[in-house]
Parts: structure tokens; sequence; C-alpha cells
């Protein structure tokens, strides 16, 4: 099944579904998936937040566009090196290092590709390059790390190696304030986007803090927002918006203004399909059922309608781009990620 | 206000609530006796940590797939709302209209079911029990989505009359099954496939689908039924209509109602109250919430009679135990262990033993369920930098003018400000002579954590061990 979706300027062809739920604690499969990040060769790399009876196995899954799972790391739950308790959001830089954030440790840290552990940054605080829940991340042309630290409301802006270079933010509504912060992404121009969580908005900055535009307001309709938590931009300038608490995701244009919405379109993939493979019974009751159905008026709430509705986004928690124009949406409650490719 | 007054509002929020803080209770007396009784039946706009919060840090209280996630997500609520009196009905309900999370496999539904609780459960019982009928979680439970107009199964049929309202002997056999006939076609959406994943237990491809009610007209025998004497073409609404009529159901409500809020057991005294519930049920038209009135301004439940004459559930012990401490009001790692917590007391949020429920009463108690809830509540208690425990102390130090409490001041405040909690004299001698080892507790200047706190810390942990605290 592929289906468009498009705006006068913008258009999002369907591509797959990749993903199963894993329920253990290694192989195939994702675990409550909360970023990806895809590397110029292609690689898919899912960050698995995993809940807690499944922590001792946080780890990064790597799969392919064809739906090969290659290999995972991680060093699983706790504040030793390359553990995680509370892992949010990845980024890579020019030395392909993927720097992950950890906002219970308070802390960022560094793996290779490859999946060894570098070492980690950060001390908890609020002073000058302290971090207090730190959770959407994102890195430059020229290796400065955006970290979104959500606690002290504010962006801090680091070096490759952690030295801290500057900060700006503080709690509150107006602009370049913050209430819980969370995505972040740079644009071509190293400008810097931060999705502004409680306030339920998109702010835009220049590479050194100076507030430039702000998008968005608490709804749901066209270009209003809900908890937004993730936030891409395109080479073209397009903004991508994971709008997390309205289920969906939103394209904007790179004047802020609304370009479209996507709901989710899941399909079975390769791994479910092994799945019902050896299932059959079950696959045929699937089959004659109603995936899509019509909820009673109590039920009528994005996030309800996303629990009964396999098919729509539920959870979309980050979006993010590959150097294709495909975008990946990590649906953190379905385990699972829909890959869309801009026409 | 008297202390009497006092005692009575503590007494009206351990049974409408969880118990309360100082602060909590003095707002209530504010308010005085009746004002209380009416902003407890008609809680609205509760606050609680919000919903967003909770999904953002916990995703398994995000996704709700497992059990102990989902017991989490309904702590939560219970120890952080501004109307306990709604969570209290909630637990009520769902410890007599027990559905569990062994079987169904699904606590989204529980959730949802709980939700309707907080919805209906202090209006029109007839409005609930039909609530209670199109509720998706129940209709697996009790195996209606195989209750067909030509396979007719009796069971959600046969457990509408014996435990959800008129009780044994109050029917026949031919009006269980004329009960059942009218529920064929109630049913959830998609319920073939729903059924195998529960049966299952598959969480497959991605994770569980949540459930609604689905109504399948053509799978509903429209025929004529004959039920408690009374014929026609009934469907479900109407068998409603004819229970709720009947006294054995008043009987049945008044009294669970009474020992959930009143008393564990009943007494010739908590006899005239039932009575008098079961007058206002029907002259309230089934209304749940004129009928916790009408026990709520008896004298019997004013009495002394009534006070501590109830043993805590584990989910009320601990529950209180937190709301007093006032820890878990933001989202935190280690929810979920205090809901496991409950479940080793013997009372699991979520996973009822039985479509009977718990069993209640003094039957809470065995030797380890007792260490646990002490255990539990002796720590909780005692942990001076708790925010709970170090109001407590301020207002300990606040009491004397000098700053210095006598041993039996400092028994007496603690128990006091845990409740008022009423001691027997030997329970009371025990704490004053503990606290005697010390001497005169000096409070002036107290630090956070300081050996002058930690002594409160100790007294309130012996309180807490006591065989009062377990009573409500």
């Amino acid at each position: 099944m592929s289906t468009q979706t498009e705006s006068p300027s913008i258009a999002l062809d369907y591509v797959k579904t990749i993903g199963i739920v894993n329920n253990g604690f290694n192989g195939r499969g994702f675990a409550n998936p909360y970023d990806i990040v895809v590397d110029g060769g292609g690689r898919i790399f899912v960050l698995n937040r995993c809940d807690p009876l499944r922590a001792s196995a946080i780890r990064v899954g790597v799969c392919t566009l064809d739906e090969e799972y290659l290999n995972e790391f991680g060093r699983g739950n706790g504040a030793g090196d390359g553990q995680f308790v509370w892992p949010v959001a990845m980024a890579v830089d020019s030395q392909n290092r993927l720097h992950i954030t950890d906002e219970y440790n308070h802390r960022v840290t560094l793996y290779s590709m490859s999946g060894d552990y570098l070492y980690h940054w950060g001390t908890a605080g609020s002073g000058n390059g302290e971090l207090s829940g730190p959770a959407g991340i994102a890195i430059d042309a020229s290796d400065n790390v955006f970290v979104v630290d959500q606690h002290n409301a504010r962006v801090q802006k680091f070096s490759a190696d952690g030295k801290f270079i500057t900060t700006w933010g503080s709690f509150g509504q107006g602009d370049g304030q913050f209430n819980l912060p969370w995505g972040a992404a740079v644009d071509g121009e190293g400008n810097v986007y931060v999705a502004d969580w409680r306030n339920d908005r998109i702010q835009k900055f220049t590479n050194d803090g100076e507030f430039l535009a702000v998008y968005g307001e608490t709804g749901g309709g066209e270009g209003q927002f809900q908890r937004p938590t993730g936030v891409a931009v395109d080479s073209d300038g397009f903004i991508y918006v994971a709008d997390w608490g309205n289920e969906r995701v939103q394209v904007l244009g790179p004047d802020g203004s609304f370009r479209l919405i996507l709901r989710g379109e899941a399909t079975v993939s390769k791994w479910a399909e092994d799945y019902f493979a050896s299932n059959p019974e079950e696959k045929a009751e699937r089959d004659i059922s109603n995936l899509i159905p019509t909820l009673p008026g109590h039920l009528n709430t994005p996030y309800h309608v996303s629990s009964q509705t396999e098919p729509y986004f539920w959870g979309p928690v980050s979006v993010s781009l590959d150097r294709e124009g495909r975008l990946y949406v990590a649906e953190t409650n379905r385990h699972r990620f829909q890959v869309y490719q801009k026409r | 206000m008297t202390s009497n007054d006092t005692a009575l509002m503590a007494h009206l929020l351990r049974r409408a609530g969880f118990g309360a803080n100082r602060d909590e209770l003095e707002r209530y007396l504010g308010m005085g006796y009746d004002d209380a009784v009416e902003t407890l039946l008609n809680p609205s706009d509760p606050a609680n940590i919000p919903d967003d919060l909770i999904r953002r840090y916990h995703v398994e209280q995000s996704e709700l797939r497992d059990l102990p996630g989902s017991a989490a997500y309904w702590m939560y609520r219970m120890i952080s709302t501004t109307c306990p009196s709604e969570e209290k009905i909630a637990l009520f309900w769902h410890g007599l209209f027990a559905t569990g999370y062994t079987k169904l496999n699904q606590a989204r539904a529980l959730l949802d079911q709980v939700d309707m609780f907080r919805r209906s459960g202090l209006g029109s019982f007839e409005v609930l029990l039909l609530e209670l009928s199109r509720d998706p979680a129940m209709m697996l439970w009790l195996d209606n989505n195989e209750n067909h107009r030509d396979s007719m199964n009796e069971n959600f049929g046969r457990e509408l009359l014996e435990l959800f309202s008129m009780g044994i002997g109050n029917y026949t056999e031919d009006d269980v099954k004329a009960c059942a006939r009218a529920f064929t076609g109630w049913t959830l959406g998609n319920a073939e496939y729903m059924a195998v994943r529960a049966f299952k237990d598959s969480i497959w491809p991605y994770g569980r689908i949540a459930w609604h009610f689905e109504y399948r007209e053509d799978d509903h025998d429209d025929g004529e039924k004959t039920f408690l004497g009374e014929t026609g073409n009934f469907n479900g609404e109407e068998i409603i209509a004819i229970i709720v009529k009947q006294e054995s159901t008043a009987r049945f409500l008044a009294t669970r109602l009474f020992q959930f809020f009143g008393a564990d057991e009943v007494t010739e005294a908590g006899e005239k109250v039932i009575d008098e519930m079961m007058a206002t049920y029907f002259s309230s038209g089934y209304q749940i919430r004129d009928m916790l009135r009408t026990l709520f301004h008896s004298g019997f439940f004013k009495s002394d009679e009534a006070r501590f004459a109830r043993v805590k559930g584990p989910v009320e012990m601990v529950v209180g135990a937190i709301r007093m401490s006032g820890n878990y009001q933001t989202p935190f790692l280690g929810i979920e262990n205090v809901s496991r917590t409950m479940l080793y007391m013997g009372q699991g949020l979520l996973q009822p033993p039985t479509v009977e429920g718990w069993h209640e009463g003094v039957e809470w108690i065995d030797s380890g369920a007792l260490v646990e809830r002490v255990n539990f509540a002796a720590k909780e208690l005692s942990n001076v930098s708790s925010p709970g425990v170090r109001s407590i102390i301020e207002r300990l130090a606040a009491s004397s003018e000098d700053g210095v409490l006598a041993p039996s001041d400092l028994a007496d405040g603690c128990l006091d400000l845990l409740g008022p909690i009423q001691v027997s004299e030997e329970t009371r001698s025990i704490l004053v002579d503990y606290a005697s080892r010390h001497g005169d507790l000096d409070l002036n200047g107290h630090q956070p954590g300081d050996e002058a706190e930690q002594q409160v810390g100790n007294m309130l942990r012996l309180v807490a061990a006591t065989k009062e605290y377990q009573l409500a």
C-alpha cells in the first residue's frame, strides 16, 4: 500500500512500516523507541527507551530500510559507563559519533556507530554547562552540540567534546522562554529549532541563541500543537514536527505556515509478516477485523483513538530525516517506525 | 471547632478518601461537616499529576501494556488527586465489580473501566449497571463475547444478578437465562480477534489494541422473555430497569456501601443505617451519592462505634501513607515498586483474585501482610526528608511556645498529626516511654535530618507500627 499526502508545496508518500514489539532483552524488534538516526550508509539506529521491566536491556538497535536487523549495542540500565536510565534522543557528529542524552543521569553519552562506548560528559546542576534532564540534542555542521536542558528551561551550546559555549532561555511563555522543552534540530544555515513541549510550540533561534520566530499554539487544528516532542528540518527548510499529544506529524513550510498533517498508516512490517506466518489463526481473525473502528464518544481523544487504531501513530515521539528525503516517525507505544518519502 | 470536630472530619476523610494531612484536614474543617460531605460527594475538576507528564517520563504508563505500569498509573492518580473521594469510589467499584488482568491481558481496558467508575460511580445505579454491561473489559471477563443469539453463555447474566446486584436466592434459573438472552449481542469491537489476542496474551505485532463496546443487533435474541415476573421482548436496558427496582438490589447495594464506607461488621445500629440507605435508594431514583449522604450524616457514622471500625485495605493504607508523606507528587522512578508492594499485602490493583473481589476486613491481616504493611508505613512516614514529614516537624515545633516538647507532647503530637489517631492507653504509654528515653525534644534551630528531626521520624515510625494505624 502506498498513499500520498501533499500540499501545494510538499508531498510525502508513505513507504513502509518497520518494527515489531520486542518484549525480551535482545534481538529483532524494538522496545519503546524514542529516537532514530540514519547514517550516510542508510543504517537506521533506533534508540530503545525500554520500560522498567526491560530496562536492563536499554539499547540502540540497528537495521536497514530493507528490514534487515543488523545488530544492537548498549550496556543496559544504570549510571555506569555506557549505561542509561531514561535515554531520550540521539545525534551524530562529523566524526560519526553518536551522542545520546539521558534525562535521568543528566549527561550525554557517546558511542561509535559500530557500538563501542566512548565516554560520557555532563553533571547535574543549573550552572553553565551543567544539565538537568537533557532531552533533545542536535549537532550543526561545525560540530557544535545543542542540548535541550529541560528542567533548566534552556538550550545549551557545547563544543563536540562537551565544552560549554553559551546558553539561552528561561522558564516562561514569552519569546525565547521554555516550559519543559524536548526535541531540537538544526537547519542548513545553522539555525536551531526547539520543540517547546509544554508551551505547545516550536521556537527558532540563530546558532547563538538569538530568538527568530515562534510557530504554533495550543490546540488540535492545523498548525496547532499538543505537546510537540520532536522537530526536524529538511534541506528545503520544511519543518517536521512530532505533534505527540495530537498523535500526528505536522509539516510546516520554511516560514512556519501549515502545510500538511500525517496521521499514520502503518502496514504489516516484514517482521510482523513473519509473526503472522507462524500464527495463522490470529492472522485469520485479524483479516476480518476492522482496524480503523468507529469509537464511542468518551473515547474520542487522539490518545484513545490511537490506542484503538493500530495503523495510526501512537506516541509519535520523534521525526528524523535521511539524506534521501525520507522521513522516519518513531512510535513509542507501537514499537515501530513509519517511513515516508518526500517527492 | 472542637477536637471532636477534628476527629470526626478526619474520620470522614479516611472513609470518603484516604485520610488527610493536616493542611487538607484544616481546609475541610473550614467548610464545616455538611459542606465537606457535599464536596466529597460531588468531586469536580480534580487536579492530579497531569497525564502528559506521566506519559513523558514513564513510557510504560503511556503504553499501558503490562500490569505493573498500569497499576502504577492509577497509583499516581490516587496519590496526587485533589478529589480523593473520586478515586475511593472507583476503588470501591473495582472491588465489587471485580475485573482482573488475568484472562484479559489488557490493562488499558481495565483503566478505561476505572475511568467509567469515576464518571458514573456516584450517580444512578441503573446507569452504572448499564455502563458496566457495556464495558468491554467486563464483556470479555465474563464471556459475554461468547453470548450469542443461537448459543447462549450465561456467565455475565448470572453474575450480574448474583454478584453485582440482587444476590443469590432472589431469582430463579429461568431468570438467569432470560437475563443472559437479553444481553446477547453485547460485545466488544473486533471481538473474535481481541479474544484470540487475549487468550494468547498476544502483544504482536505492535503492542496491545485497546477495546471498545459494540452492539451487534444481528446477534441479539429479540424474542420474548419473562424476567422476575415481567414479560416482554427485553433487551439489556429493560432487564437492568427491572433489576434496580428490586428491594434485594437496594439491600445488596446499601450493605456493600456500608461495609466499605461505614464499618466492616454490620451491627444492629448498622442495620438501621442500611435500612435508611435503602429508603434513600428508592426515594432518590437509585442515586449512589444520596445513599452515601445518608450514611455520612447518620448518627451511627458520627458515633464512636464507627470510628476505626474498618481495617484499611492495602491500597487505602499505602495511598494514605504516601499522601501523608507527600512523596510521588511528580513522576518518579520507582512508583511501580509501590504498586507491587500492595500486591504483597494482598491487594494488587487491577488484579482482584476472582470475580468476587477481595475478602476484606480482618482478612486483610495475616502475619505476612501485616509485616509488609507495618514496614511500608513505618518507612514512608519516618523519612524526615519527605515533604509531608517535614510539615509535621514544623507543626510540632510550632506547637510549643519554647520549641521544646515533653515526651508525652511528642507522642500526642504525632498521633494527632497523623490522624488524629485514637490509641489505647497501653499503646500511648509505650509511645511516651519510648520518647522518654531521649528526654525532652528540643526542636529549636532544627536542621533537615538532624538528631532532633530523627527523633520525630522515629516516633512517627512507631505510630505507623501501632495496631490503630492499620484501622480506618
